[in-house]
């Protein structure tokens, strides 16, 4: 058995209006001007846990990141090992 | 006599207030907890308002890996899930589309008017994640006359006729009782009846 960290960051399809970033580009306008400001809002999940192999581990991952920590239908999911 | 399951689940809330409606219209109901497996008939499953898991990851994300949702008799018995449920079984991909962050990113809880079967009927909303996005073959049968969350084509609530599923965010099952002003939820389960 192997140790495997993964950092799994969702954020909203681009073809999906992100209302928190739209929402975080005008605080940003409230305290400063910042010249073409261009923001996402997502969420980062980490996880640790043991599999046998490395195939093994992102079969795991995906499966979690498919299932549980995105919507695929407005969202997209990115592994960071 | 219409035989009705609701399903709870942690974090539901509406179930009583569904319950109450059934008994007010004669129906015969019960309560499914969200382990059991579905193996007995019912002529409608609710699906009810709440929040499923305190709306953790997301409304309906967890709720949809239970039993009571992986055993529902799909294209057997009608399904009709409001608010909570609504958000449950899309994320379930039992319904098309998704429920994100209300346009204005407030929780919005007030009474609103609805189109619905040719009318213009009022019912309590009562949610956060109602933006409705992604339709695919489903029919719509009830639209915002003033869109308060920003949902695609002022969606309010869609039926897979093939399927027998219905989802809706409106709560109809807060609206059937005299004593609370509103009495147009009546309809909505009339609508549940004639499509059993």
């Amino acid at each position: 058995m192997n140790k495997y960290k993964a950092e799994v960051v969702v954020r909203l399809k681009s073809t999906i209006k992100d209302i928190k970033a739209e929402t975080l580009k005008q605080a940003v306008n409230n305290i400063m001007t910042v010249k073409n400001l261009q923001c996402s809002v997502g969420n980062i999940y980490k996880l640790e846990f043991e599999a046998d192999s490395k195939a093994s581990a992102e079969n795991i991952i995906h499966t979690i990141s498919e299932e549980i920590l995105s919507n695929s239908v407005i969202e997209e999911y990115e592994i960071k090992w | 006599m219409v035989k009705a399951g609701i399903i709870k689940f942690l974090g539901t809330n509406c179930e009583q207030d569904t319950k109450h409606a059934c008994d007010y219209l004669g129906w015969n109901s019960e309560y499914i907890w969200q382990n059991d497996i579905i193996k007995k008939k019912y002529d409608v499953i609710f699906l009810p308002g709440g929040f499923s898991y305190g709306d953790h990851i997301s409304s309906g994300r967890i709720a949809k890996l239970t039993s009571a949702v992986k055993s529902l008799p799909i294209g057997k018995t009608l399904i009709v899930g409001i608010c909570n449920g609504f958000q449950i079984l899309t994320e379930a991909k039992l319904l098309s589309g998704a429920l994100t962050y209300n346009e204005n990113l407030h929780f919005i809880s007030k009474i609103t008017d609805l189109e619905f079967q040719g009318q213009i009927i009022k019912l309590p909303i009562a949610h956060h994640q109602g933006n409705y996005t992604g339709i695919g073959n489903e029919e719509i049968i009830m639209k915002y006359k003033n869109n308060e969350n920003g949902s695609d084509d002022r969606i309010a609530g869609i039926y897979n006729r093939e399927n027998k599923i219905i989802g809706m965010m409106p709560h109809p099952e807060r609206a059937v009782f005299d004593e609370l002003g509103l009495t147009d939820g009546r309809k909505v389960f009339e609508f549940i009846k004639n499509e059993i």
